[in-house]
């Protein structure tokens, strides 16, 4: 149910660029934040804060879930180490609605070049 | 040594969030905050530290995330009134403030209410001027 609800609405951007960096791979949050800013050739920027209050929410709506590692259940351990890093991966319903935006975004641009088109004319 | 502050600010900042939160998160939010630390980026961390301990304070219970996300806003719905908004603000302004005086920046931030011309809603704003916009709320 609240997966249609965000499929009909336009995501956040950061929830666009957290769904467009896991497109590419299972990341841990650092990696999903250089992601982000290699994506966004460095315009977009996102904070840890950001990052997990965003998760967090696209993991209750299960666009976002824990990638199956190797240390997934040690995770709540004291201390982060580099082979206990929490791996996200995107999940079906993820994927769908990261392409129903960009279908809506697709839908916006082209619009938006139709009445630049007019306008040219217009004025022409 | 105003890395050791910063970082004391960081987890004092983590350690008012939800317990549940804390549990989940806390720890890789601490790693990133050490790996993105750098002199001038420690107002931007903590910055975004404090808003989302505001989010995660602020957030109405009874529906996380649909709203949020559809918006694009941090706190909105009808569930937080004027009251709670303007206390927010009032607080998320001073605790912004004494961290920058902590770790020896200026404010860079400035917090802006806007009220519409035609329509009953105003929207509360955090500002950083190299930053993101930040939307606090927006109440109909």
């Amino acid at each position: 149910m609240k997966t249609e609800v965000i499929k009909r609405a336009p995501l956040s951007s950061a929830t666009l660029h957290i769904l467009l960096a896991l497109a590419r791979a299972d990341l841990h949050g650092y990696g999903i934040i250089k992601e982000v800013a290699r994506n966004s050739d460095g315009h977009y920027r996102l904070g840890p804060g950001t990052l997990y209050d965003n998760l967090k929410k696209l993991m209750v709506a299960g666009l976002v879930a824990d990638a199956p590692t190797p240390s997934a259940s040690k995770r709540k351990s004291a201390s982060i180490k580099e082979d206990d890093r929490r791996l996200y991966t995107l999940t079906k319903a993820g994927g769908d609605t990261l392409a129903a935006e960009v279908e809506r975004l697709q839908g916006v641009v082209s619009k938006a070049r139709l009445r630049l088109q007019e306008a040219k004319a217009g004025r022409a | 040594m105003k890395r050791s502050i910063s970082r004391f600010a960081y987890r004092l900042l983590l350690g008012l969030h939800p317990a549940s939160f804390q549990e989940e998160f806390g720890d890789e939010m601490l790693w990133i905050f050490e790996e993105e630390y750098k002199p001038g980026n420690a107002g931007y961390l903590l910055f975004d530290g404090t808003v989302s301990l505001l989010r995660q304070r602020c957030r109405i219970q009874s529906d996380p995330g649909q709203l949020s996300i559809a918006s694009g806003a941090i706190i909105t719905g009808p569930g937080i009134g004027p009251i709670r908004l303007l206390q927010a603000t009032i607080t998320i302004s001073v605790i912004l403030f004494s961290l920058m005086q902590l770790v020896g920046q200026s404010n860079p931030f400035t917090v802006s209410v806007r009220w519409a011309d035609r329509m009953p809603c105003y929207t509360v704003t955090l500002q950083a001027p190299s930053h993101a916009e930040v939307i606090l709320g927006t109440m109909p």
